[in-house]
C-alpha cells in the first residue's frame, strides 16, 4: 500500500505550542499544526522555511532539523533589576509569521541557541538576562521616577534589543507590580534561613578545605565543559557572519576616519569567523594527544565568555539600528557613531582575547 | 564630560599607623596581562594583590580587555595584614571610571568573598579611624559590599539596605551631600500582636521629634504603596552632618522603596531633595534653597547619578543646569509624585 492516503502523524504535545512552549522540534513525517510556520536547519546551520502545505508532513533531508513555532502573541513578566523583584515589566511580544525575504533573526536564534524545545519560561529568562545586562551597563536607562520621555526612549531601545537579539517584536510593555507573585520579604527570610546562624567571620582557611562531593555533584551538572563548549562554538560559527552583515548594514560611516574603523572591525570579525570555524577540538592538546580535564574546563569557560561578547554585539547592533538620540528616523551623528564603534572595538577585542585563549591548549603566562 | 582618568590613588592605614598608598595606572594592554601588580618587592604579595583584583572584578557588568591596569603599593604591609585589600579594589575601580569619589580616599577593609563584592570587615582601631576625615571602612556598619558605594542593595544578602543622597546646605562653603540609609528585615509574623507600622521603624541616635518625623514620612509613603505595610522591620541611619529642615524626606522615601525592592534602580547614586505634606498620596512638595543646592548638585554629579527635584523647581532651574548635569553623565527629573509613571 503506497501511502497516498496516509495521514501525517500529529506533533506530540502540540497543545503546549503557543502557551508554554514557543517552538517544538518536529520529526520528519510529522505535520505542523495549522498557522505554525516551520523552520528547517540543515547540517551546516543554514535555515530555510518549510514549503509543504499545511497538514502535510514536513520533508527533511539528511541531517536536517525542523522546528514548528507559534507566532504568539505571548505575555511574560520581566524583572529588570535583580535587586527589585517586586517591580517588573509586563511584556507581550510576537514572532513574525510572514514568509521572510532574507533570513529572520528568530530562525537564527533557533538554529544557534535552541536545543530541543524552546519553552516560554526559558525565553523569558533569556530576555530578562539580556535586559538586565543592558541596564547594568547603562545602555538602556530605567531610573527611579522615570519621566515619560525617558520611558519612551527605554521602550524604543527595548524593542530594538528584542528584535536584534531574539527576532521578537514587542507589542506592549507596561510597568507592573509583581508584589502579588513574588514576595521579597519571604525571599529575604529564606536567604536568612539558608545562611548558618552566626557564621564565623574569622579567617577560615577557605582555600585548603575542599567542598565535599555533596556540594560538587549539583555543580557538575550545571557546567558540562563538552556541552557548553559545543553550544558556544555553534553560536560563534553561525552568528559571526550575521553580525558582520548587520554591522555593514546598520550605519553608513561618514568620513574617512569612521570608514577605516568600520573596515578594520569587519576585517577582525572576518578573521574571528574563520577562527571559529577552525577551532581545535576541546579534548585534544595536539592530534592524538588528550588534554587534561582542568584545561578543558578552562577552554569551555573561554568559549562561554565569547558568547557573552556575542550577546553584547547584538545589543550594540540594536543601538545602531535605534538611530540618533531622538529616534529611528534621525541618522546617527558622527560623535555617537564614533562612540558606538569604540564599544564595538571593545567587544571585538574581548572576542579575540577569548577565542585566542580557547585555541591555546594551556593557559598562557602573559608578559607582565 | 568626566574623562576616565589614567591614574588613581587610594590610601590605607596600616596596623602600625603608617599610611600605605596604592597607585593604579591604566595603559593600553599590548598583549600584556590585564592586571600587573607591584608588591613593594614581595612576589607573594603581588600574587595576592592580583588575585584580589581579579576576584573583585567579577561583580562588574562590563569587561574591557583592551586595558592593562598596573597597581603598585609603596610599602609592604606586615605578614598576614589584609586591610589594604579594599584600597586596592577601589583604586582599580577608580582608574577605570567605575567610581568617582571626591577628594582623597582612605579605605580599610578585607574580604574572603571578593567575587561577590562583599567586604567582611576592617582591623582599624576606633581611635585611628576617628583621626581620619572620612575613611571608607569595610564591614558591617561601614561598607558591607561594593555596590553600597552607589547605594545599591546587595543582591545576595538577607537584609536589604539602600542608600540615597541629599544636598546639605549650610551656607555655601561647607555644602555637601548627606546620605540616608534604610535597611529592611523581613517581619516574621506569628499571627496576632500586630504592631503599628511606625513602631517597627527605628532611627537609632535621633531625638524623639526627629524620630517622629522620619516615622511619619516613611509610614505615609508606605501607605501610598499597596504592599508597603506590615511586612518589614526597618532601621534608618543618617550619614554624618547636621540635618536641618525636611528636604531629606524624598531621599528617605526613595531609599525605602529601593530597599523593599519596589523601585527601579539608577546606575549610580540617587540624589534627591524634596518633602511632602501628603506622602500617603505620593505627592512631592517643594523645598527651599534652589540656587545653592543646584550649584552643589552640579559639582557633585557623577556618571550614572539620578537627580530628583520637586516639580515646582522645573521652571526656575538656573540656566545651563540641565545641560551641565547631562554633560556629567547624570540624569535629571523634576517629579510631582513618586511611584511608577
Amino acid at each position: 500500500m503506497i501511502g497516498f492516503f496516509k495521514r501525517a502523524a500529529p506533533l506530540a504535545d502540540a497543545c503546549a505550542l503557543g502557551r508554554s512552549a514557543v517552538a517544538l522540534p518536529l520529526r520528519a513525517s510529522c505535520a505542523a499544526p495549522p498557522s505554525c510556520p516551520v523552520v528547517i536547519v540543515d547540517a551546516s546551520g543554514r535555515t530555510r522555511r518549510s514549503t509543504s502545505a499545511a497538514g502535510k508532513p514536513v520533508v527533511l533531508r539528511d541531517g536536517e532539523q525542523a522546528w514548528a513555532y507559534h507566532p504568539g502573541p505571548y505575555t511574560v513578566d520581566i524583572v529588570p533589576f535583580a535587586q527589585a523583584p517586586e517591580i517588573g515589566l509586563r511584556t507581550s511580544f510576537a514572532v513574525d509569521a510572514l514568509e521572510p525575504v532574507a533570513q529572520q533573526r528568530f530562525d537564527l536564534y533557533l538554529a544557534a541557541e535552541v536545543d530541543g524545545r524552546l519553552e516560554l519560561d526559558a525565553l523569558a529568562r533569556a530576555i530578562e538576562a539580556a535586559l538586565q545586562r543592558e541596564l547594568a551597563q547603562g545602555q538602556l536607562a530605567l531610573p527611579p521616577c522615570t519621566t515619560i520621555e525617558e520611558w519612551n526612549a527605554f521602550r524604543q531601545g527595548f524593542n530594538q534589543l528584542l528584535y536584534m537579539r531574539f527576532g521578537l517584536s514587542v507589542d506592549d510593555c507596561v510597568p507592573a507590580d509583581l508584589g502579588g507573585q513574588r514576595d521579597y520579604a519571604s525571599a529575604l527570610a529564606a536567604r536568612a534561613a539558608a545562611q548558618p546562624a552566626g557564621a564565623p567571620l574569622d579567617l577560615a582557611p577557605a582555600v585548603a578545605v575542599l567542598p565535599g562531593d555533596a556540594v560538587l555533584a549539583p555543580l557538575a551538572g550545571r557546567f558540562e565543559p563538552a556541552l557548553i563548549d559545543a553550544q558556544s562554538l555553534r553560536r560563534l560559527f553561525l552568528e559571526l557572519p550575521c553580525l558582520m552583515c548587520g554591522l555593514r548594514l546598520a550605519a553608513l560611516p561618514s568620513g574617512q576616519a569612521l570608514f577605516r574603523r568600520q573596515q578594520s572591525l569587519l576585517q577582525r570579525l572576518d578573521l574571528l569567523s574563520v577562527g571559529a570555524g577552525t577551532m581545535p577540538a576541546l579534548a585534544l592538546a595536539a592530534p592524538g594527544q588528550a588534554l587534561e580535564a582542568q584545561e578543558q574546563l578552562r577552554r569551555a569557560r573561554h568559549s562561554r565568555r565569547a558568547t557573552l561578547a556575542l550577546d553584547e554585539a547584538w545589543a550594540l547592533l540594536a543601538r545602531m539600528r535605534g538611530g540618533g538620540r531622538s529616534g529611528r528616523d534621525e541618522p546617527i551623528d558622527d560623535v555617537r557613531l564614533a562612540a558606538l564603534y569604540d564599544d564595538a572595538e571593545r567587544i571585538v577585542a574581548n572576542l579575540e582575547a577569548d577565542c585566542a585563549a580557547r585555541r591555546e591548549p594551556r593557559a598562557q603566562q602573559e608578559a607582565a | 564630560m568626566n574623562p576616565v582618568p589614567t591614574q588613581a590613588v587610594c590610601r590605607s592605614v596600616l596596623a602600625d599607623g603608617a599610611m600605605l598608598t596604592v597607585t593604579a595606572t591604566r595603559r593600553p594592554r599590548d598583549g600584556r596581562a590585564e592586571v600587573k601588580c607591584g608588591g613593594a618587592g614581595d612576589a607573594r604579595l603581588a600574587a595576592r594583590m592580583a588575585e584580589v583584583v581579579r576576584l573583585a572584578r567579577h561583580t562588574e557588568p562590563r569587561y574591557d580587555s583592551r586595558d592593562q591596569v598596573v597597581l603598585s603599593i609603596d610599602r609592604a604591609p606586615a605578614e598576614g595584614e589584609r586591610d589594604w585589600e579594599l584600597a586596592l579594589v577601589l583604586a582599580d575601580r577608580m582608574v577605570r571610571g567605575l567610581w568617582h569619589p571626591r577628594g582623597e580616599v582612605v579605605a580599610n577593609g578585607w574580604s574572603d568573598d571578593w567575587q561577590r563584592g562583599r567586604v567582611d570587615g576592617h582591623a582599624l582601631r576606633a581611635a585611628a579611624a576617628a583621626a581620619l576625615a572620612s575613611p571608607v571602612l569595610g564591614g558591617a556598619g561601614g561598607l558591607a559590599h561594593l555596590g553600597q558605594l552607589l547605594g545599591h542593595p546587595d543582591p545576595g544578602a538577607a537584609v536589604s539596605s539602600a542608600r540615597a543622597w541629599f544636598p546639605l546646605h549650610s551656607g555655601g562653603a561647607f555644602d555637601s551631600l548627606g546620605w540616608v540609609e534604610v535597611g529592611v528585615h523581613p517581619l516574621l509574623r506569628d499571627g496576632g500582636a500586630s504592631e503599628e507600622e511606625e513602631q517597627l521603624i527605628a532611627v537609632p541616635g535621633f531625638d524623639a521629634a526627629r524620630q517622629h518625623a522620619v516615622r511619619q514620612a516613611l509610614a505615609g509613603a508606605r501607605h501610598f504603596d499597596p504592599r508597603g505595610q506590615g511586612r518589614w522591620r526597618t532601621t534608618v541611619a543618617f550619614g554624618p552632618g547636621q540635618i536641618q529642615g525636611r528636604s531629606w524626606e524624598l531621599a528617605l522615601v526613595l531609599a525605602d522603596r529601593i530597599a523593599r525592592g519596589r523601585e527601579f534602580l539608577p546606575r549610580g547614586r540617587i540624589v534627591a531633595t524634596g518633602c511632602s505634606d501628603a506622602w500617603h498620596a505620593g505627592r512631592v512638595d517643594t523645598v527651599d534653597g534652589l540656587a545653592p543646592k543646584c550649584a552643589l548638585l552640579l559639582r557633585e554629579a557623577a556618571p550614572g547619578d539620578r537627580i530628583l527635584l520637586p516639580r515646582a523647581w522645573q521652571d526656575s532651574l538656573p540656566p545651563g543646569f540641565a545641560a551641565g548635569v547631562a554633560a556629567a553623565g547624570a540624569s535629571l527629573a523634576c517629579v510631582e509624585r513618586i511611584g511608577i509613571i
